[in-house]
């Protein structure tokens, strides 16, 4: 597949000059999100993520490191053509929506009867097309994220990115978000997507990588990331809980975990007790408890895990 | 072209409550017209017209100076430049959508002078002349505020372009009157500002040329120091 976004060893400090103290947003940040891949971007509060996506889009220079966006060097202004981008904390002039998004559409280069056309769809798509008319300026805060959305979308993109898009929304109008991403991402196109909320990155992210501190600990494909550690969770009948470490009873049936390599043993060891074993599953942990376990410990090495 | 016009157009609809405040003053000089003598009250006409004048200047420095201010703290700028526009077409619509603003006001102030100045004698060619010097030296006064705020906050970036305007008066004051022409705000403003029913003056295209060329070159300036400006940063 083709890189569409790629960080090559970016390193973004922010300088005080008054107190000449330096923060040092990005270390050595690397990374590449392939077409077609719905890629969630992790990582708590003041970690680097929206520095990342502010480098990708050419608001901010790296101080040191390259990265490319579409084939060309970050901030090449006719690439984002085929961007779009939302930003966390959504900002737009106080206008009627759909001349707000044909605003945005137009300065994609985009005019005439197809942009009316496209500002409607897009105003539609997102659920606003009874407040095509209304000021946004008036919009509650879901409502202005949802302009945003469209404004983002309205010239078509081939890569969208989008810093915490659903933050603002209510259940039904994240679900719509998500319907919206998963349909991007089957007409083939890229979304990387920079969000909190763990349970929809989990949903639908293809790979999922973890900033902390402003470097990458963890990345790699959702379903891997969530395998427990390579633990399997085994239970069995007719044997004593006694022969296993951190093993449970109940009503006769045993449960017990070992990790992955030790299965086969663990299985052997059942059936020359005598026991019967009822169910081996692999344990799957939730992104929310990955993300807890890689970004608690300050101390634990950047490196760590990075596949 | 498109973007420019766009973010100029864009620029000038959000400066419509300071415009509509400006223009109050048009209409106090507009009313004086109708309720007084004309003839016997010209010289307080042309003091008011005068006062329009200084007024809008001092608002170029102003919209100049506030506008990559208020467009960055209210995060609007990161919608604008998420678009195929390049830093340099967005100082354009910015210079553009400043002396657009100007030139609104410098319109409605030509139409209003030139029926009570008019009237009472004074050219009205001469009065829509000093309307383009006033259009000429806003857009260099609001591009060199514009220039000294993509690094400075609006306080310091008016008051430095305060300093760089004034310089070249003061060179010319003490140095040479040839020093006055080096950045021509202050004489395109005094163009305005010594016009008289007595002697209203000569036209010369120079000055206004010259600001023109250097509007350009402030711009030039301000996109090379714009292109390294993170604006995403916090601007508080």
């Amino acid at each position: 597949m083709p890189i569409v976004l790629e960080f090559d060893n970016v390193t973004k400090e922010y300088r005080s000059f008054a107190s000449n103290r330096r923060l040092c947003a990005l270390d050595g940040f690397s990374l590449t999100v392939e077409a077609g891949e719905i890629f969630g971007f992790l990582g708590p509060n003041g970690a680097g993520k929206s520095t990342a996506i502010h480098l990708a889009m050419g608001f901010m220079r790296a101080t040191s490191g390259s990265g490319r966006l579409l084939g060309e060097p970050f901030g090449h202004p006719a690439t984002r053509r085929r961007v779009g981008f939302l930003a966390e904390s959504v900002a737009l002039y106080h206008r009627p929506a759909e001349r707000l998004v044909r605003f945005y559409g137009a300065l994609n280069g985009m005019g005439g009867t197809d942009l009316e056309k496209r500002a409607r769809e897009v105003l539609e798509i997102v659920g606003l097309q009874d407040h095509a008319n209304r000021n946004a300026g008036k919009f509650s805060r879901g409502m202005l994220q949802r302009v945003g959305l469209a404004q983002a979308i309205v010239n078509d993109p081939d890569l969208l990115i989008l810093d915490e898009p659903t933050s603002a929304l209510d259940p039904l109008s994240r679900v719509m978000v998500r319907e919206l991403l998963l349909g991007a991402r089957n007409a083939g196109k890229t979304v990387f997507l920079s969000s909190h909320l763990l349970s929809e990155v989990e949903l639908i992210c293809d790979r999922v990588a973890v900033l902390h501190r402003g470097r990458l600990v963890r990345l790699g494909r959702t379903a891997d990331l969530l395998r427990a550690g390579g633990q399997t969770e085994i239970v069995v009948r007719a044997v004593a809980a006694t022969h296993f470490d951190g093993a449970t009873a109940h009503d006769g049936v045993v449960s017990f975990r070992v990790p992955a390599r030790a299965q086969r043993a663990a299985l052997e060891k059942v059936w020359n007790l005598g026991g019967e074993v009822l169910s081996v599953n692999p344990l799957r942990r939730s992104l929310e408890e990955l993300f807890l376990e890689v970004t608690a410990d300050p101390k634990s090495p950047a490196s760590k895990g990075v596949q | 072209m498109k973007p420019v016009f766009l973010i100029a157009i864009n620029f000038a609809r959000e400066q419509r409550w300071p415009m509509l405040t400006l223009l109050l003053w048009v209409l106090l000089l507009a009313f004086l017209g109708l309720v007084s003598d004309i003839h016997r009250q010209r010289e307080d006409l042309l003091f008011v017209f005068k006062l329009d004048a200084v007024y809008v200047s001092a608002f170029s420095i102003f919209f100049g100076g506030c506008a990559i201010y208020n467009e960055r703290r209210s995060r609007r700028i990161l919608g604008v430049l998420s678009k195929a526009v390049g830093r340099q077409q967005y100082l354009s619509g910015l210079v553009l959508g400043v002396t657009m603003a100007c030139a609104v006001y410098c319109f409605a102030l030509g139409l209003t002078g030139s029926w009570t100045l008019g009237g009472a004698g004074f050219p009205v060619s001469r009065v829509w002349f000093l309307m383009i010097c006033l259009v000429a030296a806003c857009a260099l006064a609001g591009t060199v505020a514009l220039m000294f705020s993509t690094f400075l906050n609006p306080f310091f970036a008016a008051g430095a372009t305060a300093v760089v305007l004034g310089l070249p008066a003061l060179a010319g004051q003490f140095l040479g009157p040839q020093w006055g022409h080096v950045i021509p705000v202050w004489e395109l403003g005094a163009t305005v500002v010594n016009s008289s029913f007595d002697s209203p003056g000569t036209a010369s295209w120079f000055p206004i040329v010259l600001a023109a060329a250097e509007t350009l070159a402030f711009w030039l300036l301000s996109a090379r120091i714009f292109s390294y400006v993170d604006i995403a940063v916090a601007v508080e």
